[in-house]
């Protein structure tokens, strides 16, 4: 392949290079062009770097949805404060999920045990079984509470406590009114559906037409295999039927002597 | 009558978000072509793509107009897909091809065509997509550059922090192994 000698004076390469772009002095151009009258190694590498140029416009990036869906009609903060959740690692949500969970505990003073009477829940506004167990005998405890652990009046008065607190909280809160970034998000996240179920749909169709492709293929080949095979058949059927014949021919000869 | 890149930067300068849209409107899809290109992954792509513009966004007040604009946002791109790479510590992939726009192109430029050619097209830009992955970095964006976003030797010099020499050596290697890979395929 590079038998060929090539005799240019510069840099071989850089110059078909910028050659191959166009993006050349007009004196280095035509001191080329006299060369690649001459090398025919030159103008096999030219053309065939050239053929790889040509390959590579056939290389299309996927379209994608424009920006505008991710970033606002007033600006890019918007998107970033969307993403900034992404920022934070998920270990660290997890930690700060259970964190919330423990000082949750921690503040209603949640007792919860599991023993042979059952499964026992309370919390710092119930009497706490471990003071009663630690001061009164087993046997006065079931005396004083035949159902020693929840009754009705404890769940009754937790009822209560629990609606009460769920009301202040609810109180407390401001109601959040949706507002344009909820509406961005939505409209963003249907246009992501979207997308995503055209791109499921042409995929589809693409494995189809792939599908059948291999398949033709296939039968193709299985079409030409059974050719050859049955090829192979009449073949090994003739020599036989010639044998036969020939013996045939043998017994006939034979029994016409005798 | 249609703005400058500079005009826009100005304005945007001032506090004219339209005007930044209207330069991201403008520049997103090669930005998104280079990332693509260059890291090979479409999600990741659009990532850096939006990235690019955020941070060219805060960096806008910093502008002086020493460069292009184009040229400005390339080098944030380009380095952001220098820092995904490196990230990920691995050669860019190149993902199973969800180019599923290219039904959508040859329906719309060439009505005539069947499926067969569509796939036939695309399984010639997954040859392309694979040989480009098996290049070096500094080479598959010297090539992306060149190619896709036609920019001078020297202004991908200038991009690339290296001598004007270095890209068109980057490019003559780069193009000879892509010619020796795609030969293992034949066209289609």
């Amino acid at each position: 392949m590079t038998d060929i000698t090539c005799t240019f004076a510069g840099d071989r390469e850089q110059t078909l290079i910028a050659y191959l772009y166009d993006d050349i002095d007009a004196s280095e151009r035509a001191a080329f062009d006299g060369h690649l009258s001459e090398c025919a190694r030159c103008r096999r590498d030219l053309a065939s770097l050239g053929g790889v140029r040509r390959r590579l416009a056939s290389w299309e990036p996927p379209q994608v949805s424009s920006l505008k869906a991710h970033l606002s009609p007033s600006g890019v903060q918007p998107a970033a404060i969307d993403r900034w959740y992404r920022q934070i690692p998920a270990w660290a949500q997890v930690a700060a999920a259970l964190l919330f969970l423990g000082v949750s505990a921690a503040i209603a003073n949640l007792d919860v045990r599991y023993d042979a009477s059952g499964l026992t829940i309370r919390t710092g506004w119930s009497r706490p079984a471990s003071t009663v167990a630690a001061t009164t005998p087993p046997a006065a405890i079931n005396q004083m509470h035949p159902v020693s652990l929840v009754n009705r009046d404890d769940l009754a008065a937790l009822e209560q406590r629990l609606r009460g607190e769920i009301k202040t909280a609810a109180a407390a809160q401001p109601v959040r009114t949706p507002s344009a970034v909820d509406a961005d998000t939505i409209r963003r996240v249907r246009a992501l559906i979207d997308d995503s179920e055209k791109r499921e749909e042409r995929e589809l169709a693409l494995r189809v037409a792939q599908v059948l492709r291999d398949v033709t293929v296939q039968r193709q080949a299985d079409l030409a295999k059974i050719d050859r095979n049955l090829g192979l058949i009449q073949n090994s059927t003739g020599v036989e039927i010639l044998k036969q014949r020939e013996a045939v021919n043998y017994l006939l000869r034979v029994s016409q002597r005798q | 009558m249609t703005s400058t890149d500079e005009e826009l930067v100005a304005r945007s300068i001032g506090g004219d978000a339209d005007s930044f849209n209207e330069l991201v409107l403008r520049w997103e899809r090669p930005i998104y072509a280079l990332a693509y290109r260059t890291i090979g992954r479409e999600e990741d792509a659009r990532d850096v793509c939006q990235e690019t513009f955020l941070r060219a966004f805060r960096a806008l007040p910093g502008f002086r107009g020493q460069a292009k604009f184009s040229s400005w946002l390339y080098r944030i791109a380009l380095n952001l897909c220098r820092d995904w790479i490196r990230r990920e510590r691995r050669a860019p992939l190149v993902q199973p091809p969800e180019d599923v726009d290219l039904v959508e192109l040859a329906a719309a430029a060439e009505p005539s065509e069947t499926i067969e050619d569509l796939v036939a097209r695309r399984d010639l830009t997954q040859t392309v997509e694979r040989a480009m992955a098996l290049l070096p970095e500094e080479q598959r964006t010297a090539i992306v550059l060149k190619e896709y976003h036609g920019l001078t030797f020297q202004e991908i010099a200038d991009l690339m922090n290296c001598p004007l020499s270095t890209v068109k050596t980057r490019l003559y290697q780069g193009l000879t192994v892509l010619r020796r890979e795609l030969a293992k395929q034949p066209t289609v």
